[in-house]
């Protein structure tokens, strides 16, 4: 009888401890989390809910009221310009996307067989994504200059007649695809010649002793067992490329007639050139709702890494 | 016996032929820009395909102390905002991350997934409502109460300091970064009699120090290059203009003048290559230095998952 008594009463105090340690965990973690989840607020949840109602009223975002036009401003972007705009952001996105992604794939297979000076190619290869964004799209708008930049010279050198870049509406596209490529190729490279660095060689040793061909180890084994790098590159490429921005308001501001603008450009001209929050609102939605997929996709991939952690 | 050496068999010339031309048209533009500045204007414009300084001119540089051209001021407000974005969301993330990683209390993961689904939006569309509230902000650049009459912290410090000080990338990395390490090390210290602050402090943050670099170096590289926020809420004030902001402005400027304002109207490329380097070099001589942190971060979460 004295044991059973015994027993809870020893249990007792380290079950005190226990909620004890409950609360100073709580008490720590509310102390941490009240000023970050109050800053929240008022620069997350507060602008988002903002945004999505501004985006169904008329308003200048500087005097008087919010007025109600309800899906007015969306009705915007199913007429042209708007959907010119649209199809050119889609198209050098997935244009951008596809070259860089395949260049970057095949850039870090070659560094992969061994070479000497892979670090300093990785750089080389890397570089230009540390750059920004506004002055290299400065500076190259000086290489595309009718009579004195570098490229018309080039072009010259070929037989080729000069170009006016920005009258010319497809070289233009081009050009900005070529850019945002030469910026934004180094990040795969990494990420893939990390993952590359990752398989290990007896898988390959083991299928040239089966009798594989340099074409089967590539398509049978690199590839899938890239798979994941390959789907995460192109989600988070998408999403970044799909904001394409210095590139076309520095050196095409979107013209000639529309030709290359994009959703980004037109919504910062919208809001800050125009007064127009309300349209500038709705195609920030657009554009959301746009890139909801590759969000979702996005945000999958990260959690995933945290249940595998756990 | 085999030899390390790697006989050269024809793939592997190809190899070597196709990263020479790649890296090389990488480099070209950058080359291009650095070879002009050295260059003195008729040196500029006898080779146009790649400009050879015939004997090294480096007024160009020397020029923007003379003449007293404002990128130091630039360099000087881009640090200031380089210093403030790392200490304030680099604390942040810290704590953000022990509280998300170690310690267990109701609401935890719910919590967690609300400041993780702010990264499923593209950033316009917080920085339109962002942008009004800084320019409508109460008592603040002429405005009333109501938050009228004033152009409120636009074209004003506060606007380049507030937004983006959770930076839930950041917790996310650091929650990572906690898993990874025992819990033994902070229960020996508990049992030590350490509080929460001395763990932090003496025991977690020693271990942290690889992600804190990476974090460090991936918040000054896209501080400095940082454009787009700076010339939504700073375009009107020259005087707390960024480097990217301002030099970019500065290049398109006509591209153009030596002199500090401007005296004369001709293109000048080679000040303007010169500029366009000062402002790219120091965040690649940061990588080249630091080259293995930012493999890894650039790796991020792509591997850890």
């Amino acid at each position: 009888m004295t044991a059973t008594a015994s027993l809870p009463r020893a249990r007792a105090p380290r079950k005190r401890k226990l909620s004890g340690i409950r609360q100073r965990e709580t008490r720590e973690a509310w102390i941490i989390l009240t000023p970050i989840l109050l800053y929240f607020s008022i620069f997350f949840l507060f602008p988002v809910i903002s945004n999505f109602y501004i985006s169904f009223t008329r308003w200048n975002g500087i005097s008087g009221a919010p007025q109600w036009i309800g899906f007015k401003n969306y009705l915007q972007y199913l007429k042209p310009p708007y959907t010119l705009i649209i199809s050119n952001t889609l198209l050098f996105a997935v244009f951008t996307l596809v070259f860089q992604t395949a260049l970057a794939f095949l850039i870090a297979v070659l560094l992969n067989q061994k070479v000497k000076g892979r670090g300093i190619f990785r750089a080389l290869f890397y570089i230009p994504t540390l750059t920004s964004a506004a002055i290299t799209a400065q500076v190259a708008f000086a290489f595309i200059s009718p009579y004195d930049g570098v490229l018309n010279e080039i072009l010259k050198m070929f037989g080729h007649d000069i170009v006016v870049w920005t009258i010319n509406a497809n070289w233009m596209r081009l050009f900005i695809i070529v850019y945002s490529i030469w910026r934004g190729v180094g990040g795969p490279v990494v990420l893939f010649l990390a993952a590359l660095q990752g398989i290990h060689r007896e898988i390959y040793e083991a299928a040239m002793v089966d009798g594989a061909s340099g074409k089967d180890l590539l398509w049978h084994i690199t590839v899938p067992l890239l798979k994941p790098m390959i789907i995460f590159v192109l989600i988070t490429g998408m999403i970044g490329s799909f904001q394409i921005f210095e590139a076309v308001l520095l050196m095409s501001k979107g013209g000639p007639q529309n030709k290359t603008n994009v959703m980004l450009l037109q919504i910062y001209n919208d809001a800050f050139v125009n007064t127009n929050m309300g349209l500038a609102s709705a195609g920030s939605m657009v554009m959301a709702i746009l890139l909801l997929g590759f969000s979702i996709t996005n945000m999958r991939i990260m959690s995933r890494g945290q249940v595998i952690r756990d | 016996m085999q030899t390390k050496k790697r006989p050269i068999t024809p793939a592997r010339i190809i190899i070597y032929a196709l990263l020479i031309v790649g890296s090389m048209i990488m480099a070209y533009p950058l080359l291009y820009a650095v070879l002009g500045s050295l260059c003195n204007i008729e040196d500029f414009l006898a080779s146009p395909i790649l400009p050879m300084p015939r004997h090294l001119y480096l007024e160009n540089y020397t020029v923007m102390v003379t003449a007293s051209f404002p990128i130091f001021l630039w360099v000087k407000n881009t640090l200031v905002r380089i210093i403030w974005y790392i200490t304030i969301p680099g604390i942040v993330a810290v704590l953000g991350g022990y509280v998300f990683a170690r310690l267990r209390f109701r609401g935890r993961e719910a919590i967690f997934t609300y400041l993780l689904s702010s990264m499923m939006l593209p950033g316009i569309v917080f920085w339109i409502p962002t942008y009004i509230m800084l320019a409508r902000w109460p008592g603040a650049g002429g405005n009333n109460w109501l938050g009228q009459g004033g152009s409120g912290f636009v074209n004003q410090w506060p606007a380049l300091l507030i937004p983006g000080l959770v930076n839930v990338y950041y917790i996310f990395l650091m929650r990572q970064t906690f898993y990874s390490i025992p819990e033994d090390f902070e229960e020996a210290a508990r049992i030590d009699g350490a509080n929460t602050m001395q763990i932090m402090w003496y025991v977690y943050l020693p271990m942290l120090k690889p992600t804190i670099t990476v974090m460090v170096l991936f918040q000054a590289v896209s501080i400095w290059n940082d454009y787009q926020w700076p010339l939504i809420v700073s375009g009107g004030n020259p005087d707390i203009h960024t480097v990217a902001l301002g030099v970019q402005r500065a290049l398109l400027a006509g591209a153009s003048l030596k002199g500090w304002p401007p005296g004369t109207a001709i293109t000048d490329y080679p000040f303007s290559f010169a500029l366009a380097t000062v402002a790219s070099l120091p965040t690649i001589l940061l990588f080249l230095w630091l080259q293995d942190y930012f493999v890894e971060g650039v790796q991020g979460f792509a591997l850890k998952g």
